[in-house]
């Protein structure tokens, strides 16, 4: 027992050693591509603060609820979220504005990422436009209302509604259908009168792109950012440019209340919005740069949403309808696509 | 065994201590939720539950999946275990080694595999389009039918190991005895073997249905949100809704049936004895 607690004592005297040594900024990020962000963002920074980057991964309700359960005592300096999930957070108090004017890169954002929560509750980091990825030898896609045609009955796999894909879709479905009520009431009924001839309703887009290569499906409502593992997959393929328009999503970097390191959370802000970081990680095919200035090849482009005209075009869903229609939306498809 | 009883207990002490404070009390602070409302405690999380009629068929289809996999794999277990337990010894052990092999492949893998397998492209449907079975491939993946086939290949060992330990403790004479006096094979399966094995009968059948029942990636990767089970609706509700209401009403309809479902095979077994 008694080495115990002197094992624990000691423990906690090297950590209130390290942190009165170093400073650290706790940020809270997505889970994917941590080996590049650490080499291409964290490590380069923590070189230029002298600071220490601890990073916490999860899924978006994971890191929410932590985010929130240490509401008091903020562990969290700094995190990165879709829009609505930051407007949700907003919400309930767990955000401060961004002092913009402390972030020397903040003019040369597109005008969509500077302030897309309103209130500077946010900063847009990168983005993405979703369309539909599609095998250009069975069908021709040209419109959003095509994945419910007879040609693709039985053929075509859907976001569920519980993605982030899954809303923005059947929006734009609603938008061929005629209606873009926010409710998406009738682009729910559309999808469950031919909820049959959906083969399946995805979660993750790294089960589509298996399924593709499976011939399982011939059609998908996807993100751009997952088009690198449909592209080269043997089979021929094609990015669908629908009449109606492309849809797609924006993260966002937030600070956290209260949590006392705001300076050191802005300079790492500024640094990743940089021009020189936002094109490593273009040209590491990791995020679609939201710095305008940023300069990228055409293959890479190709492979990115990228460019102030593609970026014009993207038809994004308001954050706040997201947040305040998700449950309903939920409730409708239960009720008449899961019934 | 100990002169002392209380050297007993004090052996007993630690283990009890660490489950008791790392798991019976997480888990039950966690069902708790269940009943917990802002006015007290009450069951009407229950009834919120099973007014969905979404949430009625992921009950349904479950209990479905679960006694089907549990039946299916009781008949063909018989058949094998009987068959194992009949071979001479060397190859006794030979085949006994290729029933537990798929026991040692992580579940992950092996459903990978049916997901190739059960494709559009895949084996099964190959061979039905060359036997001229059917002209279009077979929409297998994302049903029930996926679910099942994958459940059934998971849990069937577990009930062929539970029936052979059962056989191979039957006398050696029963059923040759049984013969003797006139029983058809019908007569010796239903008044001699079953009787004698129903321990074992109990113990798969009640591994095989809590663990169909329970099994997440299986239903998951075949059968996806269009074939929702408890276990995948349970995750959903967490990782995707924040809901641990739910998802605790969830996890104690899972506890409740797997209980359930032992009580249920031990009463039909005693039942036979007595009789």
């Amino acid at each position: 027992m008694k080495t115990l607690v002197l094992a624990g004592a000691s423990t906690l005297a090297l950590t209130a050693a390290a942190m009165a040594a170093d400073k650290t900024l706790t940020i809270s990020v997505y889970s994917f591509s941590q080996d590049e962000f650490k080499e291409l963002v964290y490590d380069p920074f923590e070189e230029i603060c002298g600071c220490e980057i601890v990073v916490e991964t999860g899924n978006s309700i994971e890191r929410l609820s932590k985010i929130e359960a240490n509401k008091d005592a903020p562990v969290i300096d700094m995190a990165v979220l879709s829009t609505h999930d930051a407007l949700g957070a907003a919400r309930k108090g767990l955000l401060q504005p961004i002092d913009t004017s402390k972030l020397s890169n903040f003019d040369k954002l597109y005008d969509i990422a500077k302030d897309p929560l309103g209130d500077s509750m946010g900063v847009g980091y990168t983005f993405y436009a979703t369309s539909i990825a599609y095998r250009s030898d069975k069908v021709t896609v040209e419109s959003w209302a095509d994945l419910l045609s007879p040609e693709l009955a039985g053929n075509v796999a859907l976001p569920d509604i519980t993605t982030n894909q899954g809303p923005p879709a059947l929006y734009m479905i609603g938008k061929a259908l005629g209606d873009t009520d926010s409710s998406l009431t009738a682009p729910i009924d559309a999808v469950a009168e031919k909820a049959d001839d959906i083969v399946t309703f995805y979660v993750r887009s790294s089960q589509l792109a298996q399924l593709m290569q499976q011939e399982e499906i011939w059609a998908a409502p996807v993100g751009r950012f997952a088009w690198g593992s449909f592209k080269d997959n043997g089979l021929p393929m094609a990015w669908a440019e629908p009449k109606e328009g492309q849809t797609g999503g924006m993260n966002v970097m937030v600070m956290t209340a209260n949590n006392g390191n705001e300076d050191l959370a802005l300079q790492f802000m500024d640094f990743w919005l940089s021009t020189e970081i936002q094109t490593a990680l273009a040209n590491a095919l990791i995020d679609s740069p939201a710095n305008a200035e940023v300069v990228v090849s055409d293959d890479i482009a190709a492979n990115l949403t990228y460019g102030a005209e593609t970026v014009d075009q993207l038809h994004l869903l308001d954050p706040a309808t997201i947040l305040d229609m998700r449950e309903s939306w939920l409730e409708q498809w239960n009720a008449k696509v899961m019934k | 065994m100990f002169e002392n009883r209380a050297i007993g207990l004090a052996l007993v002490l630690p283990a009890a201590i660490f489950a008791a404070a790392l798991f019976l009390l997480p888990v039950g602070i966690l069902l708790s939720e269940a009943f917990r409302t802002d006015t007290g405690w009450s069951v009407s999380a229950y009834g919120e539950f099973f007014a969905s009629s979404r949430n009625q068929t992921v009950f349904f289809r479950t209990l479905k999946l679960a006694s089907l996999v549990a039946g299916v794999s009781a008949v063909v277990g018989y058949a094998a275990a009987f068959a194992i337990v009949n071979l001479p010894a060397s190859s006794r052990g030979r085949m006994f080694g290729l029933v537990t092999l798929p026991l040692m492949i992580s579940p992950v893998a092996r459903t990978y595999a049916w997901l190739v397998i059960l494709g559009r492209t895949g084996f099964v449907n190959k061979f039905l389009v060359d036997l001229g079975i059917t002209d279009t491939p077979l929409r297998i993946l994302f049903t029930e039918t996926a679910v099942f086939i994958g459940l059934l290949q998971l849990f069937l060992p577990l009930m062929i190991i539970s029936l052979v330990s059962a056989m191979e403790n039957m006398p050696r004479d029963a059923v040759p005895a049984a013969r003797i006096l006139g029983a058809n094979w019908l007569q010796v399966f239903w008044r001699v073997i079953l009787p004698l094995t129903r321990e074992g009968l109990v113990i798969g059948g009640t591994l095989v249905f809590t663990g169909s029942m329970t099994a997440y990636i299986t239903p998951a990767i075949l059968g996806g949100s269009k074939v929702l089970m408890l276990e995948t609706l349970l995750y959903q509700r967490v990782t995707v809704a924040n809901d641990f209401v739910s998802a605790s009403v969830i996890a104690m309809i899972l506890i409740t049936m797997s209980f359930s479902a032992n009580l249920l095979l031990k009463r039909l077994a005693t039942a036979r004895k007595s009789r």
